[in-house]
C-alpha cells in the first residue's frame, strides 16, 4: 500500500525485541521483518511461524533417493546378465546399501537447494536498511504502519526498549 | 560456562583471522613441503609404476590402504561431534563443532586420495564411475568396493555442505565486521546472507534434517569401509562384528584427533574461555566409552577366533599376538585399550599435558590398529605356502607424509581464515537480557 510505512527498530537485547514483537502484534501492526544474529524460539514463537516447509522437499529426495538407488542396481545388472557363482542376477541386498546412500545423499542435496531458495539465497544485493550490527550484536525489527500510526508504533517500540527507531525507505 | 556478550564472542572468536606471527608460516609451509613431497613421490610411482610400492604377493594393501582408513576414521568423530551431540542436544558440542567439521572435511578429502593413489592406472578411474561405455559394461554393484566410492563420495558431499551450511551466518559476521576486498569475499561466500526470521525458520529445519541424515549416514560409512574387508573369506577380515567395531574405532580415532588439534588451538588463539577444560574432559569421557568397545572388540574377536573352530581363523589370530608383527599388535592394545582407561583418573583427564599425550598415543594405535588388521590378515592366509612379509619402501613412507602434511595444511588454512568457533552458535548462549549486562 502506497501510503503504508516502514519504522526500523534497533535492539541491544532479545528479550526486549521479543516484548516489542508481542505488543505490535497486539495492536495489529504487521511486523515486515525480523533481523537477529542467531535464530531463537522465542522469536519464532512471538511471531507465529510455522514449520519450514524444506522437510517436505527433503523427504521428497530421500524417497526419490532410494528409487535411484535400487534403479540403477537393477537397470545395470540386467544391461549383462552375468550370473556369478549361482548368484541372482538382481542382488537384493547390495542393492539396499546403494539405495541407502542415494537416498542420503538426494536427501541432503533437496535439503540444501531448498533451504537457498526459501531464504532466497544467493542474493546480490542488500535492502538499503541493512545494518552491519545485525549480523553482530543488535537486533532490528522491521515494521509496517500507515502513516497516521507512525507516532504510536515509534513509542511501543521505544517503550519496548529500542535503541533506536527509524524510517525507512521501500 | 560463564555467559558472555554477543560481541565479546565477535571479538575473542575473529581474533584467529587477525594477521599471524611468523611462527605460523613457518609450520604453513613446513606442512606445504611435506605436500610436495608426497606429490612428488605419487607423482614418481605414476610414471614408474605401482612396484614403486612395497605391495607385493600377498600382501597387496599395504600403507595406502592403512591410511585410507584411518583417515576415513579420523573423519568420523566430527560428525558425531557436529551433528550426533547436535541431536542429542550436548550443549557442550557448539564450541568445538566448527572446528571437528572442518577436521572431518579435511580427513575425507585424504582419505578420499588414497583409493587414487592405489590404483595401478590412476587416469582410468572414472572406470568405477556407473556411465553407459562402448561395451555396456557396468560397474558391479555386489562389490564392496563399490559400496565404497558411493559412500565415501557421499560422504565427503554431505559433510561439506553441512560444514558450509553452518557457516554461512558466520561469513556474514566477518563481512559484516571487515572493509574492503575482504568484505567483498566473504559477502560473496555468505550468499548475502540477511539473518531475516525467514532465513532463520528454513536454516534451522535445514540444519537440524543435516545433523539427522548426517548420522545415520557416519555410521552406514565406515560400516561399508569395514565391509571391504568382511565380504571376502579371509580369515581375520570374514567376521560380522567389523562393522560396529571399525565404527566405534573411527570415533576413538577421531576424537584423539580432535583433542590433539584442539589443545595447540585454544592455546594459540586464547580460546581457553570457549573451549574449556570441561569440554576437552568431556571428550576424554567419551574416549573411555569408544576404548572400552574397542577393547571389547579386540577380545571378542579372539573369542569368536577361538569358538568358530576354523583352524585358519584361529591360526591368524595367534599369529597376530605373536607372530612376525606382535609388536605392532601390542601398540595397538596398549594405546587403543590400555592406556585410555587413564581417563578415568580425573587428575589425568584435566590435565592438558597427558589429554594431548595420550591422544597423540591413540592415533599411532588406531593407525597401526588398521596396519594389524589389513596387513596381519592378508600376509597370512590359508595356504602357508603363500604367505609373507610386508614392509613399506620410501615412496609409501613419502605419501603419508604426504597425506598427514596435507591435512595438517588445511587446517591451519582453516585456523586462519575462516571463525574456528560458531559465533552464531556461541551467541545463543549468551546474555540475551539487559539485567544481565552490567
Amino acid at each position: 500500500m502506497a501510503h503504508e510505512k516502514k519504522l526500523l527498530g534497533v535492539f541491544a537485547y532479545l528479550d526486549e525485541l521479543v516484548n516489542a514483537l508481542k505488543f505490535a502484534r497486539e495492536k495489529g501492526f504487521t511486523i515486515h521483518t525480523v533481523y537477529s544474529p542467531f535464530p531463537h524460539h522465542g522469536i519464532e514463537e512471538a511471531l507465529g511461524l510455522k514449520p519450514s516447509p524444506v522437510r517436505f522437499v527433503t523427504l521428497t529426495g530421500g524417497v526419490l533417493g532410494i528409487l535411484t538407488g535400487i534403479a540403477l542396481v537393477v537397470y545395470t545388472c540386467v544391461q549383462w546378465k552375468f550370473v556369478v557363482s549361482g548368484k541372482p542376477i538382481i542382488p537384493l541386498v547390495p542393492a539396499v546399501v546403494v539405495g541407502f546412500e542415494f537416498c542420503i545423499l538426494f536427501s541432503v542435496l533437496f535439503n540444501f537447494a531448498a533451504m537457498l531458495f526459501k531464504a532466497r539465497l544467493p542474493k546480490l544485493h542488500r535492502p538499503e536498511h541493512y545494518d552491519n550490527r545485525f549480523s553482530q550484536d543488535h537486533f532490528g525489527v522491521l515494521v509496517l504502519c500507515p502513516e497516521n500510526e507512525r507516532e504510536h508504533l515509534s513509542s511501543i517500540l521505544k517503550e519496548a526498549g529500542a535503541k533506536d527507531v527509524h524510517e525507512v525507505n521501500a | 560456562m560463564e555467559t558472555i556478550s554477543y560481541s565479546r564472542f565477535n571479538e575473542d572468536i575473529l581474533r584467529n583471522m587477525s594477521p599471524p606471527g611468523r611462527r605460523y608460516y613457518v609450520l604453513l609451509a613446513l606442512a606445504f613441503a611435506g605436500v610436495l613431497l608426497g606429490a612428488s613421490c605419487w607423482a614418481y610411482q605414476i610414471a614408474t609404476g605401482l612396484g614403486s610400492a612395497g605391495i607385493n604377493l600377498p600382501v597387496y594393501w599395504g600403507t595406502y590402504l592403512i591410511n585410507f582408513v584411518f583417515w576415513v576414521g579420523i573423519a568420523h568423530s566430527g560428525t558425531l561431534i557436529s551433528a550426533i551431540l547436535y541431536l542429542f542436544r550436548a550443549p557442550w558440542r557448539t564450541a568445538i563443532a566448527r572446528s571437528a567439521e572442518a577436521m572431518t572435511v579435511f580427513a575425507v578429502s585424504v582419505a578420499g586420495l588414497f583409493p587414487f593413489i592405489h590404483l595401478g592406472r590412476v587416469w582410468i578411474v572414472y572406470w568405477i564411475l556407473p556411465y553407459p561405455n562402448q561395451r555396456n559394461l557396468w560397474p558391479n554393484f555386489q562389490s564392496p568396493l563399490v559400496f565404497d566410492v558411493i559412500a565415501i563420495s557421499t560422504y565427503l558431499t554431505v559433510s561439506v555442505l553441512f560444514w558450509f551450511t553452518g557457516l554461512i551466518p558466520d561469513l556474514a559476521v566477518v563481512r559484516d565486521s571487515s572493509t574492503g576486498l575482504r568484505r567483498k569475499i566473504y559477502g560473496f561466500f555468505s550468499l548475502g546472507w540477511l539473518g531475516t526470521h525467514r532465513q532463520w525458520n528454513h536454516y534451522g529445519t535445514a540444519y537440524l534434517l543435516f545433523a539427522a541424515l548426517a548420522t545415520p549416514l557416519v555410521i552406514s560409512v565406515h560400516s561399508v569401509v569395514s565391509w571391504d574387508f568382511a565380504l571376502s573369506i579371509v580369515p581375520g577380515w570374514h567376521s560380522t562384528i567389523f562393522a560396529p567395531y571399525f565404527v566405534a574405532g573411527a570415533i576413538h580415532s577421531g576424537l584423539a584427533m580432535v583433542l590433539t588439534l584442539l589443545i595447540p588451538l585454544r592455546r594459540v588463539f586464547k580460546f581457553e574461555h570457549l573451549i574449556t577444560l570441561k569440554i576437552l574432559e568431556n571428550i576424554a569421557k567419551t574416549i573411555i566409552f569408544t576404548g572400552l568397545i574397542v577393547g571389547y572388540a579386540y577380545g571378542v574377536e579372539y573369542f569368536m577366533a577361538q569358538y568358530s573352530g576354523n583352524i585358519a581363523e584361529r591360526d591368524t589370530f595367534i599369529w597376530r599376538a605373536v607372530g612376525h608383527y606382535a609388536l605392532e599388535f601390542w601398540i595397538m592394545v596398549l594405546f587403543n585399550a590400555v592406556v585410555p582407561l587413564a581417563f578415568f583418573i580425573k587428575k589425568v583427564r584435566t590435565d592438558l599435558r597427558y589429554l594431548f599425550g595420550i591422544s597423540i598415543l591413540i592415533n599411532i594405535g588406531m593407525w597401526y590398529e588398521r596396519f594389524v588388521i589389513i596387513v596381519g590378515s592378508a600376509a597370512h592366509q590359508f595356504d602357508p605356502y603363500s604367505w609373507g612379509y610386508y614392509s613399506p619402501t620410501w615412496v609409501e613412507f613419502g605419501i603419508m607424509i604426504g597425506s598427514f602434511s596435507l591435512f595438517f595444511f588445511l587446517f591451519l588454512l582453516f585456523a586462519r581464515f575462516i571463525p574456528t568457533i560458531s559465533m552464531t552458535e556461541m551467541k545463543e548462549t549468551g546474555r540475551h537480557s539487559r539485567r544481565e549486562n552490567p
